[in-house]
């Protein structure tokens, strides 16, 4: 039964376009800004092109609007398999060369890992929107695991890391909202931050406290609850013990893997150098090219991965947190959207399409004032690039595409 | 009250855990743009502005007349951007064949010395012209590459005297310590030896300094209108108490000989001439000297970067005859006309001593001990005044204690005394002849031609003397106010007037009496007293001494001259005495005084 009241969505979410619009304007700015001093006009070239990026995007955001959702349900795992086989491709089309990211046709350049975001977003949601899944069950788990794991290994072996953790994170958040009880992310996620932790006194100890309170929060029983206890203080004694027995090399392979490179004069010469940009802009910024880091280009990837650090620079933290809250207000809105949504398949779309920006917000924002290691993330709608500004776009118009048929089936 | 569902549940949870992520990120972002603006905003700044040294112009050496002696002519040094150098081998491939240097030492020289990625290291001083055109050549294939105008010195004159100015140098790590040099960096010049490191923090001046915006590849983009440029203050103009004229004919005289003169005026202690025979070509320490050079320096046996006239010990020999004599007479030991027969040798127990002159100089007073300098006298003498006596008026006389001239390294000599010898032989085990030796000023007594030079000085004033001094003024180029060197004058204690007028006599007999063994030192109507020495010594031939003042009666100079190895001092030193004479009463541009 369908009551009146309960249609709050109706029709297309026009807050949502608009906060995505000006976010793009001022990446259009940013970008502007960070090219004004360049010599080069290729990458002179960079606004002018973003525009034109900007239009070709709307045009696939309409298209992913249209589609009837239906449409996204049939041919999900096509799209799913599509992109594998391009996965594949790429791997093999790139042979011999360090880095395979790219397929090129004609004049036409794509990556298509950018694709798999979409095919993996749309063809979990599939799996899981079947009301007999039993999230209770190993195979079922399994299965969803595993659809992200393949392109995460394909991406990996690209080697583009930031790209391929996407896949890795949208899978929980996915299977939380798919059902999965809270009790056992808890439980498969407790070991890896407990690993993390493990390499200082403080922030082990602060782990263990609060994997004990959540023990008491959820109240499973002495008997398992004392057993993921001790499972974790042993990952926590252990992980360092066997990382000192690790030769240099094979720890700075698992740095590496894990995008934290050890490179004083490579990486964190970007961060430092992004960090002084951002902290030197100040309550209200240099003013628009007015940013020295900016303009003297000491600033790194300025129009791509560092374009925050360009508002931070020349907005101050008043254009920060400007930014910053519309990207919330976009996700809180992307996540309101997936609750009201009365078709399983729609919501888990739109779940994944919000974590899919919401990581690439909080990775790349994170890594330009030094919180997050340097993946190499784009920011969505700001960063210069057609590929992700237009999976971006997709992304949007198939959460309004969910908002606008929030009913049907 | 609704029920809250599972959905609601599920979005309430991952919405506050966004909420949640996104505070973290804005309070990092007022953390860092709030609370640490202040430090990022220096960094910034510190980032985009480069700082130029601008190297002050090194004070001039000038000699009494106003002559030039040191002079800077420019030159240019090398710099490498390190940031703009390490992304391609292409500009270190090219620089390295250009400066002749391997790419790996220039790697080197980077990593030694950077101190930004975007501050020039200095890579190579003074390339010659032909390296400065083809870098201005393939200035366009050389990103990263620069030269900087850096004054290099140079010597006008043809006075040599490099013992006198010393040379500059690269500053070394010891050096870097020092508070004299805050703010100095591996590759800055600085003067090592002489003059150049004595009065090295007057004649440096301040450095200036530049400020301009550069761009993450380190190019220059504007000069900064809120950041003036400091002009840099030159260093201080030093005009020295020599005189080029007689520098330079007293270096030409002694070229071929090994050994010293020094010549000072005895009216105030200045220092005119002060030559140090072999030595090295000033020039040669302009460059960056090659380590082949510096080798055959330093290996060079004739050790011409020793500073003989300072930094050498020699035995006095018959020169200090005088000593013996100021003893004896100021102590009443003896009268002046006290005579000893000299036969042309003496015994000692069992051991002979000898005259110089085998065949004896017969009866002698005083006087003629002095004038003829017979060695069996002064054995004699010797005996009678005894060790402490002469080991007091050698302190007298200011033997064992430096001259405090503004050189480095200057030695003090050594005077054996009872304590002394005791030690060395055991208390009262040694022999009587040692006392003979010294004398005659052999034996274990070591002296610098410094302070003999003071000794004729003294005797010249008749107990008067000043400190010896390079230095007549130094002059501040920009408002020329000059500061004179403080010069007073000071008595030695324990000896007469009296006694003095002996010694003067005597010292008047070596140069002018029938049988004066310094006849060869006086010139037309200059009278000239001084004393001869030939010092024996374990280095082969007797080394040539003859120190003295001139005019006799109203000295004007003191000298000593010192020839290594070259035999009698009277025959070889006195001489030269002369050409002193010669060419400063007469040739000289100093105005002559009445005499």
């Amino acid at each position: 039964m369908i009551k009146f009241s309960d249609i709050k969505v109706s029709g297309v979410d026009y807050a949502l376009i608009l906060v995505v619009f000006i976010l793009i304007f001022i990446g259009l700015i940013a970008i502007y800004s960070a090219s004004f001093q360049v010599e080069s006009p290729a990458l002179k070239a960079n606004f002018s092109r973003q525009i034109l990026w900007f239009f070709i995007s709307i045009i696939f955001m309409l298209v992913a609007i249209v589609i009837p959702t239906s449409a996204y349900q049939v041919s999900a795992y096509w799209l799913y398999g599509f992109a594998i086989i391009l996965l594949v491709l790429t791997l093999v089309l790139n042979r011999g060369s360090s880095i395979a990211r790219w397929i090129t046709i004609g004049p036409f350049r794509f990556q298509p890992a950018e694709f798999a975001k979409i095919g993996a977003i749309i063809a979990l949601a599939r799996y899981l929107s079947y009301e007999q899944r039993k999230l209770t069950k190993l195979k079922d788990n399994a299965v969803a695991f595993g659809m992200v794991f393949l392109p995460f290994l394909l991406i990996v072996k690209q080697p583009d890391l930031g790209t391929a953790f996407i896949f890795l994170a949208i899978i929980l958040p996915v299977l939380f909202w798919a059902g999965l009880s809270t009790f056992f992310l808890f439980a498969i996620t407790a070991p890896a931050i407990v690993m993390i932790a493990s390499f200082n006194y403080y922030t082990f100890f602060l782990a263990m406290i609060l994997i004990a309170a959540a023990l008491l929060f959820f109240r499973r029983g002495l008997v398992i609850s004392l057993l993921i206890m001790v499972t974790n203080i042993g990952v926590g004694i252990v992980t360092p013990i066997l990382w000192n027995h690790l030769h240099d090399y094979q720890k700075h392979r698992i740095l590496t893997f894990l995008g934290v490179e050890m490179d004083p004069h490579g990486l964190s010469y970007q961060v430092i150098q992004s960090k002084v940009a951002i902290g030197s802009g100040g309550f209200l910024g240099k003013g628009l090219l007015k940013g020295t880091q900016t303009q003297l280009r000491f600033l790194p990837e300025q129009h791509t991965d560092f374009v925050f650090s360009v508002i931070g620079e020349e907005f101050g933290f008043i254009g920060s947190l400007v930014i910053i809250i519309m990207f919330l207000f976009l996700l809180l809105r992307g996540i309101s959207i997936a609750s009201k949504v009365r078709n399983r398949f729609s919501g888990l779309m739109v779940i994944g399409a919000v974590t899919t920006i919401g990581f690439h917000v909080i990775v790349n924002i994170g890594m330009t004032v030094g919180m997050m290691p340097v993946t190499g993330l784009p920011l969505p709608f700001l960063s210069y690039g057609g590929s992700f500004l237009i999976t971006c776009m997709i992304l949007i118009g198939i959460i309004i595409n969910a908002s606008i048929r929030w009913f049907r089936y | 009250m609704r029920q809250i569902t599972s959905v609601e549940k599920r979005q309430y949870l991952y919405s506050i855990l966004t909420v949640l992520l996104f505070l973290i990120l804005i309070g990092r972002f007022f953390y860092l743009q709030i609370y640490k603006r202040t430090q990022y905003l220096k960094a910034s700044e510190k980032n985009r502005i480069r700082e130029v040294v601008i190297e002050p112009t090194r004070g001039l050496f000038i000699d009494r007349n106003g002559e030039v002696l040191v002079d800077n002519h420019p030159s240019y040094s090398v710099y490498a951007i390190p940031f703009e150098i390490k992304k391609a081998d292409s500009v270190l491939n090219l620089a390295g064949k250009i400066l002749n240097m391997k790419v790996t030492e220039i790697e080197n020289v980077i990593k030694r010395e950077r101190i930004g990625l975007f501050t020039p290291v200095k890579l190579k001083r003074q390339i010659d012209f032909e390296t400065l055109t083809q870098i201005e050549e393939y200035k366009l294939d050389l990103p990263g590459i620069i030269y900087q105008i850096e004054p290099r010195r140079y010597y006008p004159s043809g006075v040599r005297a490099p013992h006198v100015f010393g040379y500059l140098g690269e500053i070394n790590k010891s050096e870097l310590d020092q508070s004299d040099f805050l703010g100095f960096r591996l590759g800055d010049i600085v003067g090592k030896k002489g003059l150049e490191k004595y009065y090295e923090n007057e004649l440096r001046g301040t450095r200036g300094y530049n400020y301009i915006e550069v761009d993450a590849l380190g190019r220059e983009i504007r000069g900064l209108k809120d950041r003036p440029e400091i002009l840099p203050l030159p260093g201080k103009n030093f005009h020295l108490t020599l005189d080029a004229e007689l520098q330079r004919s007293l270096e030409a005289r002694m070229d071929t000989l090994r050994g010293g003169v020094v010549v000072v005026d005895c009216t105030n202690g200045a220092v005119i001439a002060l030559v140090s025979k072999p030595d090295y070509d000033p020039e040669i320490f302009t460059k960056s000297i090659s380590p082949e050079i510096w080798k055959s320096l330093v290996d060079d046996t004739t050790k011409p970067l020793y500073d003989r006239m300072v930094q050498s010990l020699y035995p006095p020999g018959s020169t200090y005859k005088i000593i013996l004599a100021a003893a004896a007479i100021e102590l009443g030991i003896i009268k002046p006309d006290w005579q000893a027969f000299c036969p042309g040798y003496t015994w000692l127990g069992r051991r002979k001593y000898d005259c110089w002159k085998p065949e004896g100089h017969g009866e002698l007073d005083l006087m003629g001990a002095i004038e003829q300098s017979c060695n069996v006298y002064f054995y004699k003498l010797g005996l009678k005044v005894d060790l402490d006596n002469w080991a007091n008026f050698s302190r007298y006389f200011l033997f064992g204690k430096s001259t405090n001239i503004d050189l480095i390294d200057e030695k003090s000599g050594f005077v054996p005394d009872r304590n002394y010898l005791d030690q060395q032989y055991g208390k009262d085990r040694w022999s009587k002849g040692l006392i003979l030796n010294l004398s005659i000023g052999q034996g274990d007594l070591l002296v610098t031609p410094l302070q003999m030079v003071r000794l004729a000085m003294i005797i010249a004033n008749e107990g008067l003397y000043y400190p010896l001094h390079l230095i007549n003024y130094m002059e501040d180029p920009i408002d020329e106010t000059k500061i004179f060197a403080s010069i007073d004058s000071t008595r030695v204690s324990g000896i007469s007037q009296k006694t003095f007028k002996i010694l003067k006599q005597g010292m008047f007999r070596v140069c002018h009496g029938e049988h004066g063994t310094g006849r060869a030192a006086s010139y037309r109507d200059i009278t000239v007293a001084g004393k001869t020495g030939t010092a024996e010594n374990p280095h082969g031939e007797d080394h040539a001494w003859f120190i003295g003042y001139a005019p006799a009666d109203a000295p004007k100079i003191a000298f000593c001259i010192l020839v290594e190895n070259g035999g009698s001092g009277g025959k070889v030193a006195a001489p030269i005495a002369k050409l002193i004479i010669k060419n400063y009463f007469y040739q000289s541009r100093v105005k002559r005084d009445k005499i």
